[in-house]
């Protein structure tokens, strides 16, 4: 199963996603991206993040989208 | 469809209709910023049906459709329901790689949609662009409060208002504020402009356009130059491009910019067509 670093890195393969904590506010993951992102981790992780998820918040950084992913149930 | 008033509506609606669901669709992608926006000047309606959503964006004299539904067949099936389409102009946007909206397209022409206009996204890397000597005559400004109509009018003359998402006057006011539209100007009258948003390391042009009366002045070039040149910190520049307007596309190749595989078809109601 290929890890949330390697996930984002195909979406965006130009940035250095371990060296941000503020994806969105440092323009690395735009709102089609972020959908992108969603249908990648639910195929995944065999998972369906719900719609109220779907907010920035949850898509800041690598610990926020691991803290969404471990309330969806995934054991990372 | 009821106005949406706030945010917080725009979520649950959507979760209404992705529930469970593992084949959820949608061409719905706000930024939470326009999202709101949208409905502080009440230009968003919503309608939720039995697991899909639908929001309808007033723009001029017409409406942008926007779908979430729990699959394909649900989308197929809801959207032939909806009054709107038989009723308003509408214009709808799918973006994805080409080969994965072939559905979509055929489930929007079953309901009555055609092919209007077909965009591609084309980016470059933010690599440093190289300074060059002004253009005579062709010096390059932040557009000040004063210019927003006629910028307004410039793009509304350029563009075509069904494919190119062409702003209101309040969201030029908020980019002229933010210091995101540059300018030429001859003798007073704006020849030229470049509308552009950066969030972070990413940078969008949304609209690069010379005044047919000020063309071959190299105005384009000087304000696309100092764009590229100023912003020095973004990583991925990005722009959306009619795919058939090779001159356009040519241009944007020149400095840089390369598809990135993302299509953008603009479908639209035979009610845009009167």
């Amino acid at each position: 199963m290929k890890a949330l670093p390697e996930i984002l890195k195909e979406i965006r393969p130009e940035f250095d996603f371990a060296a941000s904590s503020d994806f969105i506010a440092d323009g690395m993951l735009d709102s089609f991206d972020m959908v992108t992102l969603v249908a990648t981790l639910d195929k995944t992780y065999g998972i369906s993040i719900q719609g109220t998820d779907i907010v920035p918040e949850n898509f800041k950084n690598l610990q926020t989208i691991e803290a969404l992913l471990r309330q969806c149930g995934v054991q990372l | 469809m009821a106005p949406v008033s706030t945010v917080a509506e725009v979520f649950d609606a959507i979760q209404g209709a992705k529930g469970g669901a593992s084949a959820f669709c949608t061409n719905f992608f706000p930024a939470q910023g326009k999202l709101q926006a949208w409905i502080d000047h009440g230009e968003l309606l919503g309608e939720r049906r039995h697991q899909a959503t639908f929001f309808l964006r007033q723009d001029r004299d017409f409406w942008h459709l926007y779908f979430c539904a729990s699959s394909v067949a649900v989308l197929r099936q809801e959207i032939t329901a909806l009054a709107a389409v038989k009723t308003e102009r509408v214009a709808v946007d799918l973006v994805g790689t080409e080969a994965g909206l072939g559905e979509l397209l055929a489930v929007l022409e079953a309901a009555g949609f055609r092919r209007y206009a077909r965009l591609v996204r084309l980016a470059r890397p933010g690599q440093g662009f190289p300074p060059q000597a002004s253009v005579d005559g062709a010096e390059v400004y932040c557009a000040d409060e004063s210019d927003g109509q006629a910028i307004l009018n410039l793009l509304e003359a350029s563009f075509d208002r069904y494919a190119d998402q062409l702003p209101t006057l309040y969201e030029i006011e908020a980019a002229i504020a933010a210091r995101q539209v540059l300018t030429v100007k001859s003798e007073g009258t704006l020849a030229a402009l470049l509308f552009f948003e950066t969030q972070g390391l990413t940078s969008t042009v949304r609209y690069w356009v010379v005044d047919p009366r000020f063309r071959s002045h190299r105005f384009g070039s000087a304000v696309m130059r100092h764009y590229l040149v100023t912003q020095n910190a973004v990583r991925r520049f990005i722009l959306w491009v009619m795919a058939d307007n090779e001159n356009a596309v040519l241009k944007y190749r020149h400095y840089g910019y390369v598809p990135d595989g993302l299509t953008d078809w603009v479908i639209a109601n035979k009610m845009t067509r009167v």
